[in-house]
């Protein structure tokens, strides 16, 4: 696309009038623009005032959506532009992986996207854009956008056979190779938790215990990950569980050192060798357990937050002393 | 806790420096701030106005004007494009595709703020009728009367709007209310639509909007938010401060200076401000400073006004503790997000009312 000439030098756009940008008083932040923005952006201003709807628009807002992703009008104009050729938005989908590499972190990739599927209306191509999620996904394993837009696409089209049911599979081989992406945590808590019960998870003490299971693996095999922790708080949280159904677990990441165990739990496994201990967010969930069973165990969560501000998390000082104060008042007879 | 070596200096002057330079004028690099670039005079002229930088009489009026000319008019409402990227000549009404944008129409009027602009072009039912146009069915509003998106940022924007006008009747505020909350994760932040993993932005845009909103029968201010959910939402956002000093937008992710101030506002709101580690804090955006002027995202990046902006927007409400006076700054309006002068500029000059 590069070495085409400016629109201005070709003769198939002799028929359009250009309308250079309206720019009357000084203004603020200006954009030094290339020469080649200016000729194409003067060229589709023409092109929208005169509402044209042709093949060589598409040309053109390909162009500058090239120079400029972030261009909502070009996107905007060229997605009404596909609707009223009634081109086929599968091609326009092909383009746009492409695009959607290139310019990963442009919003407007994605709502594109997003206006696609919707006017398509077909599960098949939702399914199809999971997989390509995934690819995208290899490039930026924590992009915003690219989750969002998967967390659209299922709610959207809301299919348990062809769009659920691969995402358990999918999150934990992401999880295997990176146990702290967030992004996938998050995921997994939005399709266990947070829309619907998916094929197969009825029984809810059954998806419960899962979940717990494979939580505390993935602490044991790092302990000190947030990710980990906050999605075993927000399991906890949403089915009402009380903390102290995890106290035998919990107590071995709080120790200064890996203990010897004798019998092996397989239900609380243990720390991995080499574990950084102890671990800050145990010793935050112990605290916790402490305050929510009340009474004559405010003191040992008092003595849990202090080693928390004095030893082990000191930059969050202030709040486990603001921890310390409600509790103590909360306690007060 | 070990001595900590002395913090270097706020280095002002290469900051106003930064700003004004890109007041004056982007490269060609920046193409892709043409959509946006009413955003990006706020930061700048937000930035002069934390540092208290002087504003020549030209410029000042240049600067009015430009943005007045942002001003636009038609069958959606009232509000401000993000620049003339799509004007082609000085016609009376918007065409579909350069239709006023939500989150410009705040950043021009906080700009107009900073500015100290009488307001007296400001077309008050016209903004009410653009946010009124914005309005989608789930509560939220999209960024343009005619699409765009729509998420927990343009929904900040038309409250900050409407609490600028003083005025709410351009809104569904129990349903924009049911929104936001849909929005909450399971960690305590909000993400950015309902579903969204949490992330520090839009969990400030979340808690100013529950605190701006003014009463209603279905949603009283003070029940919006639960103890219980409140408390989650200030661990979550006080986990995200790093061992950098800086704070993370999600959970595992690197500190990034625009969160310092993101999550540090959030907090400020929620009333925890004090639990915050304010000398950290600072550590980090010193360092954060870049060598020729403006503050990066992070250190040994390259400095833009979005990050010059926040990060001293966060230095104003956590100024750490025995600092040199060039650290000094004016206190700021948490929930507008503009030095407490400006805001009361503001609260003047905007509203029908006055």
């Amino acid at each position: 696309m590069d070495e085409l000439p400016l629109y201005s030098e070709r003769p198939e756009w002799v028929d359009v009038v250009p309308i250079p940008q309206y720019q009357d008083v000084d203004a603020l932040a200006p954009i030094n623009y290339s020469e080649e923005y200016q000729d194409a952006t003067d060229y589709f201003r023409g092109i929208v005032k005169t509402e044209e709807m042709s093949p060589r628009v598409l040309q053109l807002t390909e162009h500058i959506i090239r120079l400029n992703p972030a261009h909502y009008s070009a996107w905007q104009y060229r997605y009404r532009t596909l609707i009223a050729l009634e081109s086929s938005l599968e091609d326009e989908l092909r383009l746009m992986d492409a695009f959607a590499i290139e310019f990963l972190k442009t919003y407007q990739v994605w709502h594109h996207r997003r206006l696609l599927l919707t006017a398509l209306r077909s599960v098949d191509a939702a399914a199809a854009e999971l997989a390509f999620i995934a690819r995208a996904l290899e490039a930026d394993t924590k992009n915003y956008h690219t989750w969002s837009y998967r967390q659209w696409l299922l709610a959207h089209f809301n299919d348990e056979d062809l769009l659920w049911s691969g995402e358990r599979a999918w999150t934990e081989n992401l999880l295997e190779r990176d146990v702290r992406n967030n992004s996938a945590w998050h995921h997994r808590f939005f399709f266990v938790w947070g829309s619907g019960v998916r094929k197969g998870d009825e029984d809810r003490e059954e998806i419960l215990r899962r979940e717990l299971t494979f939580t505390k693996e993935k602490i044991a095999l790092a302990p000190n990950n947030p990710s980990a922790w906050n999605y075993l708080r927000g399991v906890l949280g949403h089915t009402g569980t009380p903390y102290a159904s995890l106290s035998p677990f919990v107590k071995p990441y709080t120790a200064t050192s890996v203990e010897k165990i004798d019998v092996v739990d397989l239900d609380n496994p243990v720390p991995s060798e080499g574990a950084e201990l102890p671990c800050v967010m145990a010793l935050e969930f112990l605290a916790d357990t402490f305050e929510q069973e009340g009474g004559s165990q405010i003191p040992k969560a008092v003595e849990t937050w202090k080693l928390l501000a004095n030893e082990f998390d000191t930059m969050r000082k202030k709040y486990w002393e603001y921890r310390i104060k409600e509790a103590l008042q909360a306690s007060e007879p | 806790m070990s001595e900590a070596p002395p913090l270097p200096s706020l280095a002002r002057n290469s900051h106003i420096k930064h700003c004004k330079l890109c007041l004056s004028g982007l490269p060609s690099s920046q193409v892709e701030m043409d959509s946006s670039r009413a955003a990006v005079g706020f930061y700048c002229l937000g930035a002069l106005d934390l540092l208290g930088a002087k504003i020549t009489d030209a410029d000042r009026a240049a600067w009015r004007n430009w943005l007045w000319a942002q001003q636009t008019r038609g069958k959606y409402g009232t509000g401000f494009k993000p620049s003339t990227y799509m004007t082609p000549g000085n016609d009376s009404d918007y065409s579909e595709y350069d239709t006023p944008h939500l989150i410009m129409t705040y950043t021009a009027m906080l700009s107009l703020a900073v500015l100290r602009d009488d307001f007296a072009r400001l077309d008050r039912p016209g903004i009410l009728h653009l946010i009124r146009a914005c309005q989608r069915e789930d509560g939220s509003f999209s960024a343009l009367p005619v699409g765009g998106e729509a998420d927990l940022r343009t929904v900040y924007c038309a409250f900050v709007i409407s609490s600028l006008l003083d005025d709410w009747s351009g809104m569904d505020v129990d349903s924009a209310i049911a929104y936001v909350r849909r929005c909450e994760s399971h960690e305590g932040g909000y993400g950015q639509t309902p579903f969204g993993e949490a992330l520090g932005g839009t969990t400030y845009c979340a808690v100013a909007c529950l605190e701006l909103a003014p009463s209603t029968a279905a949603s009283p201010r003070e029940t919006r938010m639960s103890p219980s959910h409140r408390e989650r939402t200030i661990r979550w956002l006080l986990h995200n401060q790093t061992a950098s000093g800086g704070f993370c937008g999600r959970t595992n992710k690197a500190a990034d200076a625009c969160y310092c101030f993101w999550c540090g506002a959030a907090l400020s709101i929620l009333g925890a401000a004090d639990q915050v580690d304010s000398a950290a804090l600072a550590r980090f955006l010193a360092d954060c400073q870049f060598k020729f002027g403006g503050i990066a995202k992070a250190p040994s990046e390259r400095s833009d006004p979005y990050h010059t902006y926040l990060s001293l927007a966060a230095l104003a409400i956590y100024p750490p503790p025995a600092a040199d006076e060039t650290w000094k700054l004016p206190s700021l309006n948490v929930l507008w997000n503009a030095t407490t002068e400006t805001a009361r500029w503001a609260r003047k000059h905007i509203p029908a009312s006055n």
